[in-house]
């Protein structure tokens, strides 16, 4: 797996290990700046695949620096971190111009899936028309599926939800993630709608093979296999 | 009214006239005898006044005999008491007239003309009528100037409420001269200037509360995460993804607090609302949750007007119509149904044949941490999905209620009636 260079604008320390703690363990490196400025000071002088952005620092805050650095000309792409998780405090995020953006409590390997993500759509190579992953073949334009070359009878809903999982194949794809990304939702609904979905998808990818297609991470998401 | 002020005017000078014209003869009567008295009266009919109040004149001896004037025949004016009154002379023309006893064998008549003023009332009214259209004129530029003027201070005043920006109010403070507008210009700056640190005060408080908070918390989610990475055996790592569902909850309820008093903040607030398609939206939530309605038991069906667009917050629109989906799915048993409708208006309505609400807490379910008599103690849910499906309703200018109904619960969302 591609490993990538990380620039954490952080004023928490003990968040700032963790995150540094979870990426060593697959081969990302992250640099940790405890500042805003130092921060922006980094931001300018080294070339980073990602920037992740504490929205509330002690000096400046994530959205100045946001601003600062799209004057500047950087454009490595940028994921704001917020305690602020209100559905108006991500839309001002995003507006601002961060490319993604993650409320604390974040699991870190939401946040490492997620900078992944955005690297890949960064260059390009995210909207290829066929994704291939193990046994899985997933035909973007066409909108079909399949596993050993045999075709996956999904639905619509259920295709989206395939690519998607194919789209960040071999991570763990948080609910929020999913509720985010394919369902448009901030927040998480009640209803069981994530597990619902994603096991009825599981069912068909599943359906007359032998091994699993999904693992369940208790607590936090699925991840998808590579079906052989 | 002009026209009678004319006409009494001009009778009165014709008396005056009438009164001092006799007055003059009977002096050169008394002083010059008839013979000169003749010749005046022939002198004066001799002239003709330019104001066209023509002097008429007779003299006649005690039989009546015509001594001198233009007058043939005597009136009916007695002038032994000098009597006067209005006569009819020529042809037709009215004219004020006194007639006077000057000697035993000779009386006077001296009359004047007195309705032929149409001319000077032509002129008057065309002086009033010019004057008056200049005067109307003058008033309508006058008022228009002064309406344009009341209208750019009041709009800059309604601008100020609308997007109440720093620059539009230092602009409305209040600059020396003042009158009532100016007053209530300062008013509102000073009201908007009060919402607007009340509004941030409020903004960084619950920043901080939603910081200080998520911040350990996260960090208490990180070491059960790592705990749960350490493989502590299946009894334990039980309770530990239990403390991680808590944590959620915990974090969804503070998030809910938060959202409820934001919305409740921005009510009426048009600010950030975005035109989008609520049909789509709703289909989507829908269909989202028709699997999981299956799976429940439950039977799910939705009829959605296509193309109703709306100004609002998608996402927070997104979320009144799962709390109102959670809420129906949570309370109906399996094997019932739930019904989702949106017309156009918007009306938006979630239908249920489950247990349905009781009048008496019709309103309390839109309460805090409310929990009807007949909830389950240990039922999931923060009790705060209702009330802010409601905060966020009004924000939107938007009515939520319970819809009366014996069995069963019917939610409708609706603008709110002005």
């Amino acid at each position: 797996m591609e490993t990538l260079k990380i620039l954490y604008v952080e004023d928490d320390q003990r968040a700032a290990s963790e995150v540094q703690e979870m990426a060593a363990g697959r081969g990302d490196i992250v640099v940790w700046e405890n500042s805003g400025s130092g921060g922006l000071l980094r931001a300018g002088m080294e070339k980073f695949d990602v920037i992740i952005l504490d929205r509330m620092l002690g000096d400046l805050d994530g959205l100045t620096i946001l601003k600062r650095l799209r004057e500047s000309g950087v454009g490595t792409p940028v994921l704001m971190l917020s305690a602020l998780g209100r559905t108006t405090d991500r839309a001002e995020g995003l507006d601002a111009g961060a490319d993604d953006y993650l409320a604390k409590p974040f699991e870190a390997q939401e946040l490492l899936a997620r900078l992944r993500a955005l690297h890949r759509r960064a260059v390009g190579r995210e909207h290829s028309a066929v994704i291939l992953y193990g046994a899985f073949e997933c035909h973007v334009k066409a909108r079909t599926a399949f596993r050993d070359n045999r075709h996956l009878s999904l639905s619509p809903r259920e295709f989206e939800l395939f690519r998607y999982f194919m789209e960040n194949a071999g991570e763990v794809v948080t609910r929020e993630m999913l509720l985010q990304d394919v369902w448009n939702m901030s927040f998480d609904p009640q209803t069981n709608v994530v597990d619902v979905n994603v096991g009825r998808m599981r069912r068909k990818l599943e359906d007359g093979f032998k091994s699993p297609a999904l693992e369940t991470i208790w607590g936090s998401g699925y991840r998808l296999l590579d079906g052989r | 009214m002009t026209d009678q002020t004319i006409r009494s005017t001009l009778d009165a000078s014709a008396r005056k006239a009438v009164d001092v014209d006799l007055a003059g003869l009977a002096d050169i009567h008394a002083t010059s005898g008839p013979d000169e008295l003749k010749r005046r009266i022939a002198d004066r009919l001799a002239i003709t006044p330019r104001d066209g109040s023509a002097p008429h004149y007779m003299l006649t001896d005690a039989g009546g005999a015509v001594l001198a004037g233009d007058i043939r025949r005597w009136p009916e004016l007695d002038p032994s008491v000098s009597e006067s009154g209005t006569i009819t002379v020529g042809e037709g023309t009215s004219a004020y007239a006194r007639a006077t006893q000057l000697a035993p064998d000779l009386r006077l008549l001296v009359a004047r003309e007195t309705a032929d003023n149409g001319a000077l009332r032509q002129h008057v009214a065309i002086v009033f009528l010019g004057g008056g259209a200049l005067f109307v004129l003058l008033v309508g530029a006058l008022g228009k100037l002064a309406a344009g003027r009341l209208h750019w201070r009041i709009q800059r005043i309604n601008d100020a409420f609308r997007e109440s920006d720093d620059d539009r109010l230092i602009a409305m403070r209040p600059r020396g001269r003042s009158d009532e507008i100016d007053e209530l210009t300062g008013h509102s700056a000073a009201a908007l200037v009060r919402q607007k640190r009340l509004v941030e005060a409020y903004r960084d408080t619950s920043d901080q509360i939603a910081h200080e908070i998520r911040t350990p918390l996260m960090h208490l989610d990180g070491r059960l995460t790592k705990a749960l990475a350490a493989d502590p055996g299946e009894a334990v790592a039980t309770r530990l993804l239990e403390g991680r569902a808590d944590i959620k909850r915990l974090v969804a309820m503070l998030e809910s607090l938060l959202d409820i008093a934001a919305s409740k903040a921005r009510q009426g607030d048009r600010h950030g609302l975005k035109r989008f398609d609520l049909s789509e939206m709703a289909t989507r939530i829908c269909e989202l949750y028709a699997d999981s309605a299956e799976e429940s038991g439950h039977l799910f069906t939705w009829d959605i007007a296509p193309g109703i667009r709306f100004d609002g917050e998608e996402m927070q629109l997104t979320q009144l119509v799962t709390n109102l989906l959670d809420n129906a799915f949570k309370y109906v048993p399996s094997g019932g149904s739930v019904h989702l409708s949106l017309a156009a208006g918007p009306v938006l309505t979630v239908a249920d044949d489950g247990p349905g609400i009781g009048e008496a807490d019709r309103e309390k379910v839109f309460r805090r941490f409310y929990r009807s008599p007949g909830d389950a103690a240990g039922s999931p849910g923060s009790g705060l999905g209702l009330a802010l499906a409601k905060a966020i309703a009004e924000r939107h200018d938007l009515s939520i209620a319970v819809a009366p109904s014996e069995r069963s619960a019917t939610f409708v969302v609706r603008a709110r009636e002005a």
